[in-house]
């Protein structure tokens, strides 16, 4: 009997020879993006409330295998397939013809994608801890695909990528080979009914391994080095597909493991020295910290496509963050982020690729006054750094509210503000990315480029749409997330369609929205109606001390952007902050004396893959004793 | 709520906000007059200065988002108006927040630095890149203080916050349980009016007075109206969460122009710190002074 | 404290403007927060900028006649032009001047910007302000009194609310008497970064001595300064980089 899920498998599966054959023509890319429509179609024909099984099971070791997806899978397969969807349209057209020119392998691109796609819903559908793993490393190899296209820095990139994947696998088998040790069943239902009765001992070996494990993925700090690089020289499509989901598989796996097999009641079993710190209160730090440094980490970047990346590594310590608080209004905060940073980012990347389309680089300090030119690739990387910042109305807003809200209510001060620090860093950074590509003056090399071609520029609208919609009725994904909650165990959250109605502080993105953009018809109906007719001006009629500005000689700022900033923090970058990652390398387990080393070593994924034989050590010996 | 109450107060807080924001400047740049031993400018000058902006025969803009990026400015502000409850007056403060109001108010802030690189004007671009880390300076303290004072009062919300000091008096107003935040508070108040010692953004001698170098005309018109709005907004929030905000508008107009005297006094005495100094500044003190209060808080 | 007389054709100086009453409220009181509200642009060139300070601080505190200093053109509505012009300068304040938005008065201080001064028999000292933009006031004197600054002032002020300070837009209705002063001076292919004439024809200010043999000179050379428009220019099948 082939159920619903089983229907969507196969179009995935089917789809992957059919992007080979078509994706060298126009018509046929644009065949491939009505596949994943298809695809989209069957998703949706899924009933998100109750787990969908498949037909698809076989027996190992005296365990059965099987798939089934349930709401959190199906929330997380719903952002995978629309965000690969989208980077398909992107590339579709006129993007696709100039690179497969540049000697781009489309046939690899399209199918990279789709294989990408398959990969993550086997992950999101698994049904046991085999299926879990299968999925885990067909994820894991599926991404290099995307990543090794590109070539050039790529290729180091994706080559310490896949040290770290391999390691982060090994991890999440060991986790796997401990579970069945510990309760005799691969199944995931055996652990949830074992947890209560395990001793801390064991259930501190399974979930430090399993959530090890998924932070790789995530790029949660210490193991946050390779994802930037590794996501930002893919091409476009694989770029802004990567950079929107991929290491959210990460979140889906602690979700699932250690909130919903685990359980909340038994992690807080989980204490370090007589209760002082616990699993939680580590993971919470560390989630802070990943939210927090990465973004000052891209704030440096001169490379549009780096900046994003790091950010995308930041933004995944919020997600950590609210999922681990775990309280209806934090969890439900990080899974809705990860809906709105899959979309703003999907925007971010896509608008950088196409300025690298037409002016053919992201280097942050060749670019300036790209609005006259590129009007609405800039009005869509404004909405999505708004999104990106987290300021109202977009939809990054409503998440991080929840998460903020969540933090005070729950009596972390501490974390809020450190959230917070992260948050207006973030502003910081991503002001200079618009300063510096789309605002200044513009070069003398660039008066003659065109806007992006429409196939490029409307997905990004499209999304731009979803970003503001979202904003100001988060209600509507909302519900969803509701339902992912409930599937992992957790309170759902109270949502109206407006956002959060709630007895100690509400939030009515639609009250906030129309009263914004009353206020902006104010300011305009000022601006215009009263104030006297303006008259444009070049951009050389400006103010120079007196001096004859020419359009030969530069008058734009944009290197070492936040000069005053990096004065007083720079010397932290050198000190506090590697030592603050030492100090968590050093807490994965490898010797103390080696954590130093780390950092000063030219190959520091080759000291992963030592912690982790060291691991790996220990737990073969654990389980075989 | 009956709609049309509702729609006026919409209508009326932005405009009490203005008016009263205009005779803040007029109190600030009084008070540096005396200080300085002038007389100082009339009692209309605020609104003169705003008119003959609106009013000029040329306006220089540099394209469409220079424009908009002022109607972002003023339009944000107006926006943010509504939901700082005023005696009488709560429009839709329960529907925001404290936290809603604080990323509400740095619309205006991305608006004016979206105008500002349009112009193409490194000097403005400079400003703009002092102003947000300057930001970035005042706004952790600040957001520790709010954190207390949410904590304090269980609420984020603003309209049960004016309630509870209300209720209980001076004795439990945010300033007497909470002094150290209170401190805090000031300070990071200090770096939000961007007033020296903080306005190194706007070093007139050095940068051309940074954002403002290419507004002239209601371009500068706006950015005054966004004075007015910064400062009654500062002053409005610093009253609601730590001088139990108005019980009538005497006793609320008397604390909002009260609380601006003590940071616009040490503006007129001080020169201004450079961005690294602000920094230090502004991450040391104030924040040592929030996180023992946030202690106290907590205990 | 002399007024020298600027030639300024008056059509739209004393005209009403606007048919509604209004509109004609509105004007006056423009017209009134125009003349209590005055940023000045000092472009301080020789010893005259000692007099300032006292004018604007407690002694004798500008401020309370509305009057403040600002700094960038866009900001200003008075140039105050404090002692002798250099062809050097000259060519700044020029920029300067064109570069300030309208209504805009132009204040010289000093005998030099009246006629040179001492520096009468220099080769490179502009000797007439009045001929290179419209002077609207001029105070004379070596150095004048902070006093006599003030009163220089107050007097425009009076001038601005009777209405009577219109000498920008001498400017640009015969911008072809002042720029031929201009290229007589700084040679035939001077050109400032601004464009005097597109602005005439944008604010109505065009008159019938705008255009001449001298701006024919200009229009012969002038690198071209539209506003660069946002552009869409959507065409699917663009090259790369074309």
């Amino acid at each position: 009997m082939i159920g619903a899920l089983d229907m969507l498998l196969l179009a995935a599966l089917a789809a992957i020879p059919l992007s080979a054959l078509f994706a060298t023509t126009r018509s046929g890319r644009w065949l491939l993006v009505a596949a994943y429509a298809v695809q989209f179609g069957l998703l949706i024909m899924l009933q998100p409330a109750t787990a969908a099984h498949s037909a698809l099971s076989f027996q190992l070791l005296g365990n059965a295998v099987g798939w089934q997806m349930d709401a959190l899978g199906w929330y997380f397969a719903v952002i995978t397939i629309g965000s690969a969807g989208f980077a398909a349209a992107y590339a579709a057209g006129e993007w696709s013809e100039v690179n497969g020119r540049l000697g781009l392998s489309l046939r690899w691109l399209y199918a990279g994608l789709q294989i990408n796609v398959l990969a993550m819903l086997l992950l999101l559908a698994s049904g046991d801890f085999v299926s879990l793993f299968i999925g885990w490393e067909l994820t894991s190899w599926a991404g290099l695909i995307l990543m090794l296209l590109a070539g050039g820095d790529a290729i180091r990139a994706s080559l310490r990528y896949i040290v770290y994947a391999i390691a982060g696998g090994m991890t999440v088998f060991a986790g796997l080979v401990i579970t069945q040790a510990a309760v005799g069943s691969l199944q995931f239902d055996a652990l949830h009914a074992a947890a209560p009765s395990l001793g801390t001992g064991r259930l501190w070996a399974i979930a430090l391994l399993f959530i090890l494990g998924f932070s790789v993925k995530m790029a949660s700090m210490p193991f946050h080095l390779w994802q930037a690089p590794a996501y930002a020289y893919s091409p476009a499509p694989g770029s802004s597909f990567l950079g929107s989901i991929s290491a959210r598989m990460g979140l889906f796996g602690i979700a699932l493991v250690a909130i919903k097999l685990i359980g909340l009641a038994q992690l807080d079993r989980l204490s370090l020295v007589t209760d002082l710190v616990d699993l939680r209160g580590l993971l919470t730090w560390v989630a802070v910290f990943t939210a927090i440094l990465p973004t000052f980490v891209a704030m440096r970047q001169n490379d549009a496509r780096l900046l994003l990346g790091w950010h995308g590594v930041g933004q995944g310590g919020y997600m950590l963050l609210g999922v681990i608080i775990a309280d209806r209004l934090g969890s439900a905060g990080g899974l809705l982020h990860v809906f709105n940073h899959a979309t703003y980012q999907a925007i971010l990347l896509m608008a950088v690729f196409a300025v690298i389309h037409r002016t053919g680089t992201a280097d942050l300090n060749r670019l300036g006054g790209l609005v006259t030119r590129m009007p609405l690739t800039f009005l869509a990387m404004l909405i999505g750094i708004i999104g990106l910042a987290g300021l109202p109305p977009m939809n990054g807003f409503v998440s991080k509210w929840m998460i903020y809200r969540a933090l005070i209510v729950d009596g972390h001060p501490l974390l809020f503000v450190a959230t917070v620090i992260s948050t207006l860093g973030t502003v910081l950074s991503v002001y200079k990315l618009l300063h510096n590509t789309f605002l200044g003056q513009l070069r003398l090399e660039h008066e003659q480029i065109h806007e992006a071609p429409w196939s490029m520029t409307v997905p990004m609208l499209l999304l731009c749409v979803v970003v503001f919609v979202t904003g100001a009725a988060p209600g509507l994904v909302l519900q969803y997330v509701a339902a992912a909650q409930q599937a992992i165990g957790l309170e759902p959250v109270r949502y109206i369609l407006g956002g959060i109605e709630s007895p100690t502080g509400s939030l009515d993105m639609l009250w906030i929205t129309a009263i914004l953009f009353a206020g902006f018809g104010i300011g305009a109906v000022l601006f215009y109606l009263i104030g006297g007719r303006s008259r444009r001006v070049h951009q050389l009629d400006n103010y120079a001390g007196g001096h004859f500005l020419t359009a030969d000689v530069r008058y734009q700022y944009s290197d070492n952007f936040y000069a005053g900033l990096m004065h007083r923090i720079r010397p932290w970058y050198r000190g506090s902050f590697e030592w603050t990652e030492s100090a968590l390398v050093s807490a994965l387990g490898a010797a103390s004396t080696l954590a130093r080393g780390f950092f000063e070593q030219a190959n520091p994924a080759q000291w992963v893959l030592v912690g982790t034989t060291v691991i790996m050590t220990w737990v073969m010996w654990y389980a075989l004793g | 709520m009956h709609w049309a109450e509702l729609l006026a107060e919409l209508t009326l807080m932005p405009l009490v906000a203005f008016i009263v924001g205009l005779f803040m400047v007029l109190m600030m740049r009084k008070i540096g007059a005396r200080l300085q031993r002038r007389i100082g400018p009339p009692l209309l000058q605020p609104l003169y200065d705003i008119v003959k902006l609106f009013g000029k025969h040329t306006q220089t803009s540099h394209g469409l988002l220079h424009e908009f990026g002022i109607v972002m400015a003023v339009g944000g502000y107006v926006a943010a108006e509504t939901l700082l409850p005023v005696p009488g007056m709560n429009g839709i403060a329960e529907k925001g927040g404290m936290i809603t109001l604080l990323y509400l108010t740095m619309i205006p802030s991305l608006g004016l630095a979206l105008g500002v690189g349009q112009c193409a004007n490194p000097n403005g671009s400079i400003g703009i890149s002092r102003a947000l880390t300057a930001m970035l300076a005042y706004d952790i303290p600040f957001v520790i203080v709010i954190a207390g004072v949410a904590m304090h009062f269980g609420t984020t919300n603003l309209v049960d916050v004016v309630a509870q000091q209300q209720a209980g008096g001076i004795e439990t107003w945010g300033a007497t349980q909470m002094p150290l935040l209170a401190l805090a508070g000031l300070f990071a108040l200090q770096g939000m009016l961007g007033k020296q010692p903080f306005e190194i953004y706007v070093a007139p001698a050095e940068i051309a007075t940074g954002p403002m170098v290419e507004m002239g005309g209601k371009f500068l018109g706006g950015l005054f109206v966004m004075q007015c709005f910064q400062l009654y907004t500062a002053s409005v929030l610093y009253v609601t969460l730590f001088l139990g905000g108005g019980e009538n508008w005497v006793s609320f107009l008397a604390k909002s122009f009260a609380v601006l005297v003590l940071p616009i006094s040490v503006a007129f005495l001080f020169p201004r710190y450079r961005t690294e100094d602000v920094l230090t500044m502004l991450w040391k003190w104030p924040v040592i002074l929030g996180l023992l209060g946030l202690v106290f808080v907590g205990s | 404290m002399q007024q020298f007389p600027v030639k300024v054709e008056q059509p739209s100086a004393n005209k009403p403007t606007g048919g509604n009453i209004f509109s004609r409220v509105f004007d006056e009181l423009t017209t009134f927060c125009r003349s209590r509200s005055l940023f000045i642009l000092h472009y301080c060139t020789g010893c005259g900028a000692i007099e300032l300070p006292p004018a604007m601080t407690s002694r004798f505190d500008m401020e309370r006649l509305g009057i403040s200093p600002m700094v960038s053109p866009r900001q200003a509505d008075i140039l105050l032009i404090t002692g002798y012009v250099s062809v050097k300068t000259l060519k700044r304040v020029i920029l300067t001047y064109e570069q300030m938005g309208s209504p805009k008065y132009v204040i010289g201080i000093c005998s030099c910007t009246v006629n040179g001064g001492m520096y009468w028999q220099s080769y490179a000292t502009a000797k007439k302000l009045n001929d290179y933009m419209p002077v609207d006031l001029y105070i004379a004197g070596c150095m004048p009194r902070p006093e006599a600054v003030i009163a220089g002032l107050r007097q425009l002020m009076d001038k601005i609310a009777a209405g009577e300070a219109n000498g920008w837009q001498d400017y640009y209705r015969r911008y072809d008497y002042y720029l031929g002063h201009q290229q007589r001076l700084f040679g035939e292919t001077w050109q400032t970064p601004t464009d005097v004439i597109a602005e005439s024809k944008h604010y109505d200010l065009f008159g019938g001595d705008t255009l001449g043999a001298h701006t024919a000179l200009l229009q012969q050379h002038q690198k071209p300064l539209e506003a660069l428009e946002m552009r869409l220019g959507l065409t699917d099948r663009q090259e790369k980089g074309s």
